[in-house]
């Protein structure tokens, strides 16, 4: 009952966030005229297409050029260009919503398709992966590293921990993965001769038939990607933990549950890293966002066939109306991860049951 | 007051990290300044974004200081200058300055690039002729070159001067007739039958500083070590005529402290300018954004009702919105320019700190203090101003400090992106144009090195002062004594 | 045979001030189905003496001596594994103070009071949770409390818990320190009246530390008064609460308040002494009324005026 009723307000505060953005990104695009160009894009595009099939029945020109501006007019209509912009709001944030933005202007899905929703679409699984597993791993490290060091503070471990944090967080996830090619690709082909590990794509061309192999490449590939990113989220990750776990054992019931005879590695089990679990977890969920962020220049740095890659490719080209669909499916992406993480935190703490 | 931040100021003294970090924060300001001092403040779009300025650097080369770790010795990079002619000779119709260079070239490899450029051409009647000779150690000479400044116009009145702003410059290695003159050099003096092609796309310098070696089927360059003189022959018209600075560059290997990008561009000049405005960047949006997060805070803590119901929705929405992505998405609408950045980052940073003020407050709120003030008849902005806000200043104050690394990143990797600010050089947009002209693969190490090293530093530097503020803001981790 | 005989017992922490001589030469016997009411200031050295017969001991330790046997068994020689495994909980149990935060706030509550069924003992789960049902009506608390947590309870309520968590392997000794003192005054009674009902039905023996000498004499048989880390006076209830020996226990005695006399309670006038540098001789005689000049040069015996009632004061013997 009480988890019910938790769960549906976050899941209500979370899609409002959802159409609050929406309607910003709708907002911005008309009032700098974006969506006009991008309408009119899209129109343009039908027209075309219906020209050249129309062509073949209608015969003479005149006709066809009559029929074709009436065809326009209708169109335009129908995209709401003859409105000004800020009537279009609804039916645009409808439009990107559903991903129905036309084609783009030159970037093209790994079929062929110039369609925005498939282009995007395709690639969100690959970012997907990437970022689940670095997340996962960080998370992993950082809770047994933190709990480690957090119960034994003031050593030099925790000293240590303190200095390599405060690195990786200051360390710009594009930049750790620009290093991490020079060296493991470029310096290791100068000096032994061959790549530790590749400078960037998922498979190699061409990708392995065997689909263990092909999977195993793909995880070749995704070492450095994964790697950077877990460098950045891991050093505030064990920190938080460490601190959060600092303070749980100075609580009386770590003390009462050593007084009852519970072994220490249950201790640190149960009544530790148990009972941090949540306000850790909630600092991942706040870290989210800045998760999605390094993802984007990761994929960037390595061309990692994910949205982020795509973005760069889409800001080089000017490519609005993908910019659009994946500022867009990002957001979406982060809703649905905090939900799922949220819910995660409501079964692990039950203080916030109501 | 003064009494806790004595003691405040002790408990923060008392970690390495800490005083790593105030030591890091004088020399960062002590070079901002240095920088705002000495440099003009449109120098982004006047000499950076310029090309023509750095045209006469070698282009993607290491810094000098590489060459002191041994192996073989690089091209210095040499510009030769001469305002005065080393020789003046007369004739009946014509009056000729020789200018000379001599170069010792005892490298063991060959320059980059040569150039040569001509400023202030003075005329009255009939244009000057520049001619260019190449002498080399093995006494060949070879005319490279002839060059006529362009010729008085109908409507001009004498003096004319050409070549002012910007001065002719001839990019010898790129020059059809310098290869016409290698081609027939290396036909004449080693029987070698070249196309200007080849020569171009070799690299004139090759010929020029070389020796041909023939084996098998393939052609490769020796260098010819020793001293090569230059002579340029301005011949004039008009005793009045005057020239005014001839400059024959001789492209290195290396230059300068931290090399040079793609465009030939200093490195070092363009990463200090870097210094202040990731300072300011890192400044102003964090102070906008504690400001706008702790006033919304105390105010939504202490006030209550619909006032915190407000701030506290909007807090929660804003909150929850991925911050990469909108900004993306906001500079490619808007436009690229470092306000936005600036009003974006605040705009979505000040729920966070809101929200944990305001939940302090809450608790700050029912202590017998402030229902004392309260009885004593003080306004609410007094009991706020005077008595919640103080509460909070500590975690305040640290936060302040957090923010700074987090804006320099954003805008870095905004930078990076290709969405940052244009008109001026940051840290994010060298190493932008580093990647995308794929210096990471080719291992230009000294353009993707330090920028993002100073990045790192920089945010280190608050790092580690959010780090030493920890134990005043947290007393359960103070020192265990 | 004692339940508890405590012998010599010291305890020195380790302090950036220096070394604290929290308890120093404690003594004590508790017989099967007594109560000892552990009474004095706070920092006193109350609760120092049970964490040292307990070894439930922080990490800035320097000294820990005594014998401290156990139905006879000498326990402070145990290694830490074996105490672990048969002394504690099993034998000796305890209720903390501070009772809010005793429990772990992830877990339900009737899972903690059946960890120890668990841990020590084999059974089931479905066994452990019968018994742990089982004392819950003993306790007074509703079958359906099992699956609470922490944060559903009220103070008493918990306080409730924590007991028959201390109850639940029916250990010889349960320590109780200030089970009371953080609740209000109702709830206190209530569980005083669960304390002396379990007494009288399940016959435990109990230390009960408190700095409450009233609230101790409704439980206690037995009292030990402890000033400065030294138990200044032992004695059976109505020896130390009518026949007061110690200086310090007869104005402890005095500055209570009684209810049917019309006198102004006294107070004991200065503060207790810095336990790292103690006053020479008897801790106390700064303070005392009756101090002489032996007081301050001779750390006082313990001295026995009377069969059961023993007391450290140069004024009885020497």
């Amino acid at each position: 009952m009480g988890i019910a009723r938790t769960l549906t307000i976050r899941a209500v505060t979370l899609i409002a966030v959802l159409i609050l953005v929406l309607f910003m990104v709708v907002t911005v695009l008309g009032a700098t005229g974006l969506s006009d160009k991008l309408l009119g894009a899209i129109v343009n595009e039908r027209v075309r297409a219906e020209r050249q099939s129309l062509a073949q029945s209608i015969r003479d020109p005149d006709e066809l050029n009559r029929v074709m501006e009436a065809r326009e007019l209708e169109l335009t209509k129908l995209y709401g260009l003859d409105l000004p912009w800020y009537l279009r709001l609804p039916q645009m944030a409808y439009r990107v919503l559903i991903l129905d933005l036309g084609n783009a202007r030159s970037l093209k899905s790994f079929k062929g398709s110039r369609v925005i929703a498939d282009i995007v679409l395709e690639r969100l699984p690959n970012t997907l992966l990437l970022m689940t597993s670095a997340i996962a791993i960080s998370a992993v490290l950082g809770l047994v590293v933190g709990v480690k060091i957090g119960t034994n503070p003031g050593t030099r471990k925790d000293r240590a921990l303190s200095y390599f944090s405060a690195i990786s967080f200051a360390l710009p996830t594009w930049w750790t993965g620009i290093l991490l090619i020079l060296t493991c690709a470029f310096w290791f082909q100068m000096t032994f001769g061959f790549k530790l590990f590749p400078p960037g794509g998922m498979y190699s061309t061409p990708p392995p038939a065997d689909p263990w192999v092909a999977a195993l490449d793909v995880v070749y590939h995704a070492a450095l990607p994964v790697l950077t990113l877990v460098v950045a989220l891991v050093g505030s990750y064990t920190y938080t933990a460490r601190t959060i776990v600092l303070n749980v054992a100075q609580e009386d019931f770590v003390t009462v549950a050593r007084a009852k005879g519970v072994p220490e590695k249950l201790v640190e089990r149960r009544y530790i890293m148990r009972v941090a679990a949540p306000p850790i977890l909630t600092n991942i969920i706040i870290g989210l966002a800045g998760s999605i962020g390094g993802a984007i220049l990761t994929e960037a740095v390595f061309n990692w066939p994910g949205m982020g890659t795509l973005y760069y490719q889409a800001i080089l080209q000017l490519d609005e109306a993908v910019i659009i669909a994946l500022t867009y499916i990002f957001t979406l992406v982060y809703v649905a991860g905090r939900f799922i993480l949220e819910v995660l935190y409501i079964a692990l703490d039950p203080r916030v049951r109501y | 007051m003064s009494v806790r931040f004595r003691e405040a100021w002790s408990e923060f003294w008392v970690s390495g990290v800490s005083k790593l970090g105030v030591a890091f924060l004088i020399a960062l300001s002590a070079i901002s300044i240095y920088v705002l001092v000495s440099y003009p403040l449109d120098f982004g779009l006047r000499r950076w974004n310029n090309p023509p300025i750095w045209s006469d650097n070698p282009k993607a080369v290491p810094p000098a200081w590489t060459t002191s770790f041994g192996g073989e010795s690089v091209v210095e990079h040499t510009t030769f200058l001469a305002t005065e002619p080393t020789n003046v000779t007369e004739s009946a119709k014509s009056r000729t300055l020789t200018y000379e260079f001599s170069i010792d070239y005892g490298y063991d490899g060959f320059p980059s690039f040569t150039s040569l450029s001509v400023t202030n051409a003075t005329f009255h009647t009939r244009a000057p002729q520049f001619t260019l000779f190449f002498e080399r150690p093995d006494n060949a000479t070879l005319k490279l070159l002839r060059e006529v400044a362009p010729a008085k116009r109908s409507e001009e009145e004498p003096p004319v001067t050409r070549w002012t702003e910007p001065p002719r410059r001839v990019y010898l290695s790129g020059d059809d007739r310098v290869a016409s003159a290698i081609q027939s050099f290396l036909s004449r003096d080693f029987e070698l039958k070249v196309s200007r092609d080849l020569i171009m796309r070799v690299h004139p310098e090759l010929p020029l500083f070389g020796v041909p070696k023939q084996e098998n089927e393939t052609l490769s360059w020796e260098v010819l070590k020793g001293t090569y003189h230059i002579r340029v022959e301005a011949e004039l018209f008009d005793s009045r005529d005057t020239v005014g600075e001839i400059k024959y560059v001789l492209g290195g290997g290396v230059f300068g402290m931290m090399g040079t990008d793609s465009l030939g561009r200093d490195l070092a000049v363009g990463l200090i300018f870097g210094f202040p405005v990731a300072l300011f960047i890192g400044f102003v949006t964090s102070t906008l954004t504690t400001v706008i997060g702790a006033a919304g805070g105390v105010a939504s803590g202490y006030l209550g009702g619909k006032v915190d119901l407000i701030i506290q929705r909007a807090a929660d929405l804003v909150y929850n919105v991925p911050l990469l992505p909108i900004l993306i998405f906001f500079t490619f609408a808007v436009g690229r320019g470092l306000w936005v950045i600036v009003v974006i980052l605040v705009a979505f940073g000040w729920p966070g700190l809101a929200i944990i003020v305001r939940s302090m407050v809450l608790q700050v709120r029912e202590s017998q203090f402030i229902e004392a003030a309260r009885s004593l008849g003080a306004s609410r902005r007094w009991i706020m101003f005077r008595h919640v806000f103080p509460q909070v200043a500590p975690y305040v104050f640290s936060q302040l400090i957090f923010y700074t690394p987090s804006a320099i990143l954003s805008e870095a990797a905004l930078s990076f992106l290709g969405l940052g600010d244009p008109s001026i050089p940051t840290w994010g947009q060298i190493l932008q144009l580093g990647f995308q002209s794929g210096g990471v693969y080719v291992g230009w190490w000294w353009w993707i090195v330090p920028p993002g090293l100073l990045i790192v530093v920089t945010a280190v530097t608050f790092v580690f002062l959010a780090l030493g503020m920890e134990p005043v803001v947290n007393p359960r981790l103070r020192r265990m004594r | 045979m004692s339940i508890l005989q405590v012998e010599d017992l010291k305890l020195h922490y380790q302090t950036l001030r220096g070394t604290v001589r929290a308890v120093e030469d404690v003594r004590f016997t508790i017989e099967k189905g007594e109560t000892l009411g552990l009474v004095g200031e706070s920092g006193c050295g109350k609760t120092s003496t049970v964490i040292a017969v307990t070894r439930v001991l922080p990490k800035n330790i320097e000294a820990l001596e005594g014998k401290v046997l156990l139905m006879g068994e000498d326990i402070s020689k145990l290694p830490d594994e074996k105490f672990r495994k048969e002394v504690r909980w099993k034998k000796i149990s305890m209720v903390f103070q501070g009772a809010m935060n005793s429990l772990n706030p992830v877990i339900k509550v009737g899972d903690q009071v059946a960890e120890p069924i668990l841990l020590h003992e084999q059974s089931t789960k479905s066994e452990a949770r019968e018994r742990v049902l089982d004392l819950l009506e003993i306790i007074g608390l509703p079958k359906e409390f099992y699956s609470r947590y922490a944060h559903e309870l009220s103070g008493g309520m918990k306080q409730r818990i924590i007991i028959a968590m201390a109850l639940i392997l029916n250990p010889s000794l349960v320590i109780l320190d200030e089970p009371t003192s953080a609740l209000d005054v109702s709830i206190q009674a209530q569980i005083m009246n669960l304390l002396k009902s379990l007494k009288r039905k399940l016959g435990i023996s109990m230390i009960f530390i408190t700095h409450d000498i009233a609230l101790a004499s409704d439980l206690s048989d037995k009292f030990a008064v402890m000033y400065a880390g030294n138990i200044v006076e032992v004695g059976t209830a109505e020896q130390v609460l009518t026949k007061a020996l110690h200086p310090y226990t007869q104005l402890l005695l005095a500055s209570t308040p009684r209810l049917r006399r019309d006198v102004v309670p006294s107070y004991i006038p200065g503060s207790p002494p810095d336990l790292v540098a103690p006053p020479t001789g008897c801790r106390f005689h700064p303070r005392c009324p009756k101090a002489f000049d032996r007081c301050s040069s001779e750390v006082p015996a313990d001295f026995e005026p009377e069969p059961g009632h023993r007391v450290r004061c140069w004024l009885y013997g020497g």
